[in-house]
């Protein structure tokens, strides 16, 4: 859900639609294992977002922006491109094994919550997790410097001629999507081991997230995630064969009935 | 007519020439024969994504879907039938069957939607194939499956090879086995369609449509069954393309309906140029023999891959041949305005 999350960010605010999202993932989780491996868990968080959010700010102003005015098709080309390109850097820097990051000791307990027993990690990455998704909601809905943003996505020629760096803002925004994605790429990196097509195989799943919450709609992408995970353990309670398939059979019923998603606005749709 | 006369020259002068021209550059003659049939495919994708303007990021399942349906009939269904045409025919119309209903709830939705929306059947596709085991023997694929022969006036075995007959350093005769005749006849069949399709009526409206649908739908034409018709061609095209893939390598498994198929055929249009009939050949043929003659080297192809994909996209839009194409263009053009000038 958090990746469907910065994906929904990065398309919501920019209308760029970004493939190489799970790159980024994958590209914090290594960063965050590599330093947590050397230093400690603690600053490999605080650096994987970092070191994404500076790769995002380089495709940006060297590669992406000459996509923003074309059509999504070519934005899907591009950076479909570039996921392709990350996730081979990582192979052959990395090699193409799995690898985990121990839970430290001091958080590898678990807790008991007076009705059920949960690993203190887990715990703590859904409640991150949560306060990440309050913190992102504040910044573009409550802050001045979002509204920069969703004024310059619907009319950016007016927000420049007010004084607004509708360019900046827009950089700001995608290294933002992207930092999100390698933050929880290292912190997940305990919990799922990671190998360099990690990001891409959670790629696809958060694309359903976000169709079925409605592409740009915040919400919808927290909403969608839920149910898509909520969909997916029942089914595997059910009928354990079709858990994988049920997904896409409901985004492509979402699709068909209301393409714009459950919480979408309409006039994405012609896109 | 002297034009046409000279294209189809050219190109059947070039498919007799290419498996021996691939081994002085580190090929074989067997990449020639697996080039042709993928790029059966991809000339049907590119008249979904260079003609019709619809990115479908779940070719691939027409294309394993069609694998899998000719090994099937081969080995299960019609064991009693041994003629290689069965298998062919009935992979075809089930594609083409499939692809038509597919294509009814795709083709309505625009850009990325279209492309989520097929990326999200082929993936169910997938997972079926996947799961279904009593059928397709899940992950194993269907393996060792020999085809039976093609019946043409006698029956032909199709992997007997040409006599004997050293060719220096361009390999020996015998290299090419009858799979690549077979390959090259039905690519040049395909090549032809595509270009009397393309400059039909057909193709005209095909353009009008991925320029603006808003307009042509003024004019008078349904855009939908335009792009309906569009997407069923393409997919039975990928399903001809895997069938023939499957009864040649005598295998396929789940593998030819991931992602990174349906990504591939996007590459490789790419690559070889968009709104080029012959764009797509290339562009397969391009790829497969950098991938077959790099990955042997190093582990870096994908990334170099990738690499050139992005490269093509930012520097050459058109693709190689779409590059050559505009260059001509330009040469006409200021030609015609120098002999207009007194």
């Amino acid at each position: 859900m958090a990746i469907a999350l910065g994906f929904t960010i990065i398309f919501g605010m920019l209308r760029l639609v970004n493939f190489a999202h799970g790159a980024f993932y994958t590209v914090g989780a290594y960063v965050g294992l590599v330093i947590a491996e050397r230093i400690g868990l603690v600053p490999g968080l605080i650096a994987a977002p970092i070191a994404v959010a500076v790769l995002a700010i380089v495709l940006d102003r060297f590669l992406l922006r000459f996509f923003y005015d074309k059509e999504p098709t070519s934005q899907i080309l591009v950076t479909f491109g570039v996921a392709i390109v990350l996730e081979e850097s990582l192979r052959l820097i990395f090699g193409g094994t799995t690898r985990q990051y121990p839970v430290p000791a001091w958080l590898s307990g678990s807790m008991n919550l007076g009705f059920a027993q949960y690993p203190t990690y887990r715990l703590l990455f859904g409640i991150a997790i949560v306060l990440l998704v309050v913190a992102v909601w504040v910044f573009i809905e409550r802050t001045d410097y979002g509204l920069i943003v969703r004024a310059g996505i619907r009319d950016r020629t007016m927000v420049q001629l007010l004084g607004g760096n509708v360019r900046l803002a827009s950089t700001v925004i995608f290294a933002l999507g992207a930092a999100i994605a390698g933050l929880v790429g290292a912190a997940a990196s305990p919990i799922y081991s990671v190998d360099p097509n990690t990001g891409f195989t959670f790629l696809v799943p958060s694309f359903v997230v976000v169709v079925i919450g409605g592409l740009g709609s915040f919400w919808g992408a927290v909403v969608g995630g839920l149910l898509v995970g909520e969909l997916q353990s029942l089914t595997t309670l059910v009928a354990p064969a079709l858990s994988d398939v049920i997904i896409y059979v409901a985004m492509a019923l979402v699709l068909l009935v209301r393409p714009s998603g459950l919480f979408g606005e309409s006039e994405v749709i012609r896109g | 007519m002297m034009r046409e006369l000279r294209f189809y020259g050219l190109l059947v002068l070039g498919l007799v020439l290419f498996p021996f021209a691939l081994h002085p550059i580190g090929g074989y003659a067997g990449l020639a024969t697996q080039i042709l049939l993928v790029g059966i495919a991809t000339m049907g994708f590119n008249l979904l994504l260079g003609y019709a303007g619809l990115l479908s990021y779940g070719q691939a399942m027409f294309y394993g879907v069609g694998s899998y349906v000719a090994l099937l009939t081969v080995s299960k269904f019609f064991p009693q039938f041994p003629n290689m045409w069965l298998a062919i025919v009935l992979a075809v119309l089930f594609v083409s069957v499939l692809a038509f209903l597919i294509g009814a709830l795709t083709v309505r939705l625009y850009g990325i939607y279209f492309a989520l929306l097929t990326l999200a059947f082929a993936q169910m596709f997938y997972f079926i194939v996947f799961q279904w085991r009593d059928l397709t023997q899940g992950d194993d694929g269907l393996q060792g499956i020999t085809a039976p022969p093609l019946w043409v006036f006698t029956n032909i075995d199709l992997t007997t090879t040409f006599p004997s007959l050293n060719l220096g350093p361009f390999g020996n005769l015998s290299d090419v086995h009858y799979w690549y005749a077979f390959a090259a006849i039905v690519s040049l069949l395909v090549i032809a369609f595509m270009r009397v399709l393309i400059r039909s009526q057909f193709g005209e409206v095909l353009g009008a449509i991925r320029e603006n649908e808003q307009r042509s739908t003024f004019i008078g034409f349904n855009p939908q069954r335009y792009k309906l018709a569009a997407f069923t061609i393409a997919g039975a095209l990928s399903g001809l393309s895997g069938a023939l893939r499957g009864l040649y390598e005598t295998s396929t498994a789940p593998d030819s309906l991931t992602i990174e198929t349906s990504g591939n055929f996007v590459i490789y249009t790419i690559v070889g140029g968009v709104k080029t009939i012959l764009g797509p050949m290339v562009g397969t043929a391009i790829i497969m023999y950098l991938q077959n003659v790099i990955s042997a080297k190093t582990d870096a192809w994908r990334l170099i891959e990738g690499i050139l994909f992005v490269a093509v996209i930012v520097f050459l839009p058109g693709g190689i041949l779409g590059s050559f194409k505009r260059k001509r263009a330009r040469k006409i053009f200021s030609e015609a305005l120098s002999t207009e000038t007194p």
